[in-house]
């Protein structure tokens, strides 16, 4: 298409929606249209670009396309800036204050950050994690997410989190934000819990234990390959589909559907938790089912037809 | 039908030599610009696929690295757009009310159709953009959209020519 009938087209368009146009326009605009087969071709195209802003609801599609633009420049910049400064996108709220000595970090949904703190401690999140750190104070506050944190020297760092303290010196500590809870699973050493009550409790490397409203429940002994995440792997052992599956979502942006008769199939193996994409067509393949991807974000298993 | 690139027997070689030889490079450039490998992996795709189907002769070309970071670099932009649009799109869905919340589905179906849109409309002034979202969207007349923006009507016709002609050049 060349430039001039797209202009063109573009003017006659814009002179039409005025509501301004005369008999006379509607005929010129017959004549053009009927002088050149590209003319018609463009205008058409122009028909069903219209079509696709039809329809749409119309407060989401105008707050997010008519969004506030930091300028192409800026997205320049912060594209090519180095990943652990650029805020992701996928937790929403809870954008505190940006003060020198405060960092808020985030992941996104499968993402995964490290970082290494002063005097040989070490901080890794999860995928959709967030975390405030106030490293004067030597405290780290999980918002949302899954943070393993640790801290081999003696001086100790507290981990807030909705449920309670935690303290953690000599010691290595995972802990996951539930829908009810927390859990607090002690790699190594020992660590101090204080519950909303301020009741004090200790719990040793290998137990694992929910801390809630209500306070620190009954610790249980605890499979390290639950953990697996440290080292982007996902690992099951003979488990449940439909748990492997619901795990797995945590890692993928979207909705991941399966069909209910593959629930109880049983998964086992090791999986690399950078392309889950992968993970799917490796169960796939193993568990005979098939995969079928809607779009990016939409993906349903079901079983393979020599099954069904 | 698609007029998709079919490369020769030569430029086959030659890309899968590129790939080969600088593709876990790029992925690794990628990804500590993106923090994460997934992502990481389908952009350096998106690269190759861009780079097999640009005009430039692969087997003239002359720093190919330099060559894969500059169409990267725009993809990462394309990235970066991709994800504030989600983020101003989940913003605005967390403040619907229950009711009006769309399915699971439609919420993915509907954030792909408002990224298409939203490259669509890229690099249009925020004032040309804004006038003409007001217009398809919530179907404005320009009489509103000159009060609302403070400009004439004559402006805001426009603005609408220079959307138009924009969407119609871009969607090719």
């Amino acid at each position: 298409m060349s430039r001039d009938v797209a202009r063109a087209a573009a003017q006659w368009l814009a002179l039409l929606e005025s509501g301004a146009a005369t008999e006379r326009d509607h005929a010129a605009l017959q004549r053009w249209r009927d002088s050149h087969p590209q003319h018609e071709q463009t205008w058409q195209k122009a028909q069903t670009l219209r079509q696709r802003f039809n329809g749409l609801p119309q407060a989401l599609a105008m707050a997010s396309l008519d969004r506030p633009q930091p300028g192409r420049r800026a997205v320049l910049k912060r594209a090519l800036g180095v990943a652990a400064l650029v805020p992701t996108a996928w937790l929403i709220s809870r954008q505190l204050p940006l003060e020198t000595w405060r960092a808020d970090l985030h992941t996104a949904t499968g993402e995964r950050k490290h970082l290494s703190l002063a005097d040989g401690a070490n901080l890794q999140l999860n995928t959709a994690t967030a975390v405030d750190m106030d490293l004067a104070q030597r405290q780290i506050t999980l918002v949302d997410g899954e943070l393993a944190l640790d801290v081999p020297g003696p001086s100790a760092i507290t981990v807030n989190t909705r449920y309670g303290q935690l303290r953690v010196g000599q010691a290595q500590v995972c802990v996951r934000q539930l829908a009810a809870g927390c859990r607090v699973s002690v790699l190594k050493g020992a660590v101090q819990v204080r519950d909303l009550n301020g009741q004090l409790a200790t719990l040793q490397g290998g137990q694992q234990a929910p801390l809630q409203a209500t306070g620190l429940g009954a610790w249980v002994p605890f499979d390290v390959l639950q953990l697996g995440w440290r080292d982007g792997v996902l690992t099951a052992q003979n488990q449940a589909l439909g748990d492997f599956l619901r795990e797995l979502e945590r890692y993928r942006p979207g909705v991941l559907r399966w069909d209910p008769s593959l629930e109880a199939l049983r998964v086992t193996g090791s999986f690399r938790l950078e392309d889950t994409d992968r993970i799917l067509n490796l169960l796939a393949s193993t568990l005979g089912l098939e995969v079928h991807a809607r779009t990016r974000y939409w993906v349903t298993l079901t079983p393979g037809r020599r099954l069904s | 039908m698609n007029d998709a690139v079919v490369p020769t027997q030569a430029a086959e070689l030659t890309l899968s030599s590129l790939y080969r030889d600088h593709r876990s490079w790029l992925e690794n450039w990628l990804r500590r610009r993106l923090g994460n490998a997934w992502d990481a992996a389908d952009l350096s795709q998106d690269t190759f696929l861009r780079v097999l189907a640009s005009a430039q002769p692969i087997a003239q070309m002359q720093e190919p690295r330099a060559y894969l970071v500059t169409v990267g670099k725009r993809l990462l932009v394309n990235f970066h757009q991709r994800r504030s649009l989600e983020q101003a799109y989940l913003n605005a869905l967390a403040t619907l009310p229950e009711a009006c919340v769309p399915s699971p589905e439609q919420r993915w179906l509907l954030l792909e159709t408002l990224q298409a849109l939203d490259e669509l409309l890229d690099g249009l002034p925020v004032l040309v953009r804004r006038a003409f979202l007001w217009s398809q969207l919530e179907g404005l007349g320009y009489r509103e959209i000159a009060e609302r923006l403070e400009v004439s009507e004559r402006t805001v016709k426009r603005y609408m020519a220079q959307a138009y002609e924009h969407c119609l050049l871009v969607d090719l």
